[in-house]
């Protein structure tokens, strides 16, 4: 034992003593999770909306972890958008004609057909990484950035979180918060809200000077601020519990400027409920959300129940409620190997902004704000899917989810009338998703 | 739960086989939801252990250890298992020098490590170090055979034998990952479903050296492959005009290692090559970092 030589031939002799002993010939080497390796998860997902918008996503995640349980975490996802998708005007009895975002061009929807702009098609390329370490034995520390790039579109963001583990990590806190900055370019600019939609002949020597006065600008920006606060604690070997709640401030452009409302001949007029103007949205500048979150994981004996509960409402007089189920079952080996089945269920209800109007009656004087996108009316909606997951090639998880999407628009009460009584004012979306994940 | 008994828990992804072994809380994990595997795995595995267990514990009467002790000065038949296990012992005194040797238990009828400052006599000790010497012991693959009143110890290798053994055993079973871990000597036969790694809370004897310490803070380490083993034992010791006594005992003294650390947990391929590993390099007392680092292992020492 006295110098180095012979001390380093002591793991080699006890190697060999090792293999004396137990009778196994080519012993592993030992290997802590500070390997150099990346564990890959990749995912592509199709959603497919009935007539209206169509997604296919690519989603590769690569993660990998260091020396002290440092970890990395890198993100690309890449988005790609065809379809159409409701402007927000109402219905007619007649064929209506409508300018297309850009300026460049018009195009019309049939008697009767709630009014979808088909130019909806983008590509999105989202790049997300996250740098996670302990800095104490019960500290957790994380930081990330955020880019996301569409063609009128580009949102940078950083985050940070800090975790605290107690009761022998049976309990966590944590608290986090992120800042975007997104920044929107529109083809065609941005519109001037309550400004009337130029509608005529688009190849008219005076058309480009008739739009530009539509228009307040070529770009606009918004900045998101989020707080997250969290609480996790195990129950007990079987249970987990977590709660969060969370406050946003959103402030800048939160119009969509592909969004218009129609303005109708009020109900006691000849041509009641008759569009007589179409005119670019209006919301307001700034929006605060608070949202409130439980979830509850219960393993039994094999399966494993997840619900979870959120309640958001924010200063335009949103509110929503979510309800969202897993059960996962396993199913052994006998649909592919440690295959399980896994059954989803969600439900989502919100009411509508108080700016929402699905119209406007022609009479009155214009309001500061209004909005017809269904996104912030009343609405209702439900997910039913189905995962199916299995072990392949040494250990590697492939799964399909199959899912079946309702979104239901209802009415907040708004009275219809004249025309309006003729046609469907609130939307209703069928939609599929297919996703296929595996995981290396 | 009886002493031969196990129960099974319930985990996200597999589950948890509970049973006691060897004086201490012993866990099997499997990663998978097949319950006929898992009970194969338990049975198979818990039978082993407990073979071990009632082959090689001195304090069961009836063990083969007991048998070779309670003969010492006369020959006794033994079978290949334990002649491998004697031959391992001897590779360990020869590696050490001398420092490690399963025949110095006899000094524990000299050391009470009961946190006191009751030091034994040195007369006391040379009487006890008489019985010790692992030269005086010879053996081969068919008998062994103890000098007059002498005894040998397998504590100091056969939990962590015992853990190899159910390791090679699961292997041959199943190709699901399996981790089994006797009071904190543990090994795994592979990484995690999706080449995750196992995480293992290790017991971390506090810092403080008050004896009325309870407060534990689990250390949790990660581990794919290989094996993990702990020696030592902080709460074991005695304590005399400010001078720390550790259980460590020299065989070829008699008295405690100075400086030795309280504790040290090592990786290695084999259950069996961590534990002494960590037990070699307590005996190296002060320098027991350096002769970890030597020897290019990972490692974690409590002082």
């Amino acid at each position: 034992m006295s110098n180095k030589v012979e001390k380093i031939n002591i793991k080699a002799a006890l190697t060999l003593a090792t293999t004396t002993l137990l009778g196994c010939h080519n012993l592993a080497q030992a290997e802590t999770a500070e390997t150099d390796t990346w564990e890959f998860d990749t995912a592509f997902l199709v959603y497919s909306e009935v007539d209206r918008v169509n997604a296919g996503e690519a989603i590769l995640n690569a993660k990998k972890t260091f020396d002290d349980d440092k970890i990395l975490n890198l993100k690309l996802t890449v988005d790609a958008l065809t379809g159409a998708s409701a402007n927000g005007a109402v219905a007619q009895p007649t064929v209506q004609t409508f300018t297309r975002p850009s300026g460049n061009g018009q195009y019309q929807i049939k008697a009767g057909d709630i009014p979808l702009d088909d130019t909806f098609h983008d590509t999105r390329v989202q790049f997300n990484g996250q740098w996670t370490q302990p800095i104490a034995s019960n500290l957790t520390a994380s930081g990330g950035v955020h880019i996301s790039k569409e063609y009128d579109y580009l949102s940078l963001g950083v985050n940070g979180n800090f975790s605290v583990d107690f009761d022998r990590k049976n309990s966590t806190i944590s608290a986090g918060f992120s800042y975007f900055q997104d920044t929107f370019t529109p083809e065609g600019g941005i519109p001037k809200p309550l400004a009337s939609m130029l509608i005529g002949d688009s190849s008219a020597p005076t058309w480009d000077d008739e739009f530009i006065k539509t228009r307040i600008g070529t770009e606009d920006d918004k900045t998101t601020t989020d707080i997250l606060l969290g609480f996790t604690q195990v129950i007990n070997r079987r249970m987990l519990m977590q709660f969060n709640y969370s406050y946003s401030i959103v402030d800048g452009y939160l119009n969509d400027p592909f969004k218009v409302v129609s303005i109708v001949e009020g109900s006691n007029e000849n041509n009641s409920g008759v569009t007589q103007d179409v005119i670019y949205e209006s919301r307001p500048d700034s929006r605060v959300k608070q949202s409130i979150y439980a979830q509850s994981m219960y393993h039994f004996d094999s399966t494993v129940l997840d619900i979870s509960y959120r309640y958001m409402w924010d200063d335009w007089k949103i509110n929503s409620h979510t309800i969202d189920s897993r059960f996962r079952i396993p199913m052994g080996d006998s649909l592919g190997k440690e295959s399980y089945l896994q059954p989803h269920f969600r439900f989502y209800q919100q009411s509508a902004a108080d700016f929402y109007r699905p119209f406007l009656i022609d009479d009155n004087t214009l309001p500061t704000f209004v909005s017809a996108d269904y996104r912030i009316g009343e609405m209702t909606a439900f997910t039913v899917g189905l995962k199916y997951g299995m072990l392949i090639n040494n250990g590697n998880e492939l799964a399909f989810r199959l899912e079946y999407y309702r979104q239901t628009s209802t009415d907040a009460g708004f009275n219809k009338f004249g025309a309006l009584n003729d046609v469907e004012l609130y939307p209703t979306i069928d939609a599929i998703i297919a996703q296929v994940t595996y995981s290396f | 739960m009886s002493k031969r008994d196990f129960k099974l828990a319930c985990l996200p992804d597999g589950y948890s086989i509970i049973f006691n072994a060897m004086a201490s809380p012993c866990e099997i994990l499997i990663q998978s939801k097949d319950l006929s595997l898992v009970n194969k795995i338990a049975i198979t595995l818990t039978q082993e252990i407990w073979r071990i267990e009632d082959k090689y514990n001195r304090y069961d009467k009836h063990s083969v250890c007991s048998l070779i002790n309670n003969r010492a000065g006369q020959s006794v038949d033994i079978d290949e298992e334990t002649y491998l296990l004697l031959n391992f012992a001897e590779q360990c005194y020869q590696l050490s020098e001398g420092l490690f040797d399963i025949s110095s238990g006899v000094l524990r009828k000299a050391w009470f490590f009961d946190g006191s400052d009751n030091l034994p006599s040195n007369a006391k000790v040379f009487e006890a170090l008489k019985l010790v010497g692992w030269r005086k012991i010879k053996f081969d693959q068919q008998q062994v055979t103890l000098a007059d009143k002498m005894e040998i110890d397998f504590g100091g290798i056969g939990k962590e034998y015992a853990v190899d053994r159910a390791i090679i055993l699961a292997k041959q079973i199943t190709n699901e990952p399996v981790l089994v871990n006797l009071g904190g000597d543990l090994a795994v036969t592979r990484a995690r479903l999706n080449n995750e790694a196992w995480h293992v809370a290790i017991e971390r004897p506090s810092l403080d050296s008050k004896l009325t310490d309870t407060t534990k803070q689990d250390m949790i380490i990660s581990l794919k492959q290989g094996a993990l083993a702990t020696s030592g034992d902080a709460r074991r010791f005695l304590l005399k005009d400010g001078k720390r006594y550790g259980h460590i005992l020299n065989a070829k003294t008699g008295w405690p290692i100075d400086n030795a650390p309280r504790s040290i947990t090592v990786v290695a391929p084999q259950c069996i090559q961590a534990g002494i590993l960590a037990t070699l390099s307590l005996l190296q007392g002060m320098n027991a970092e350096k002769f970890l680092t030597e020897q290019e292992i990972k490692f974690w020492v409590r002082r």
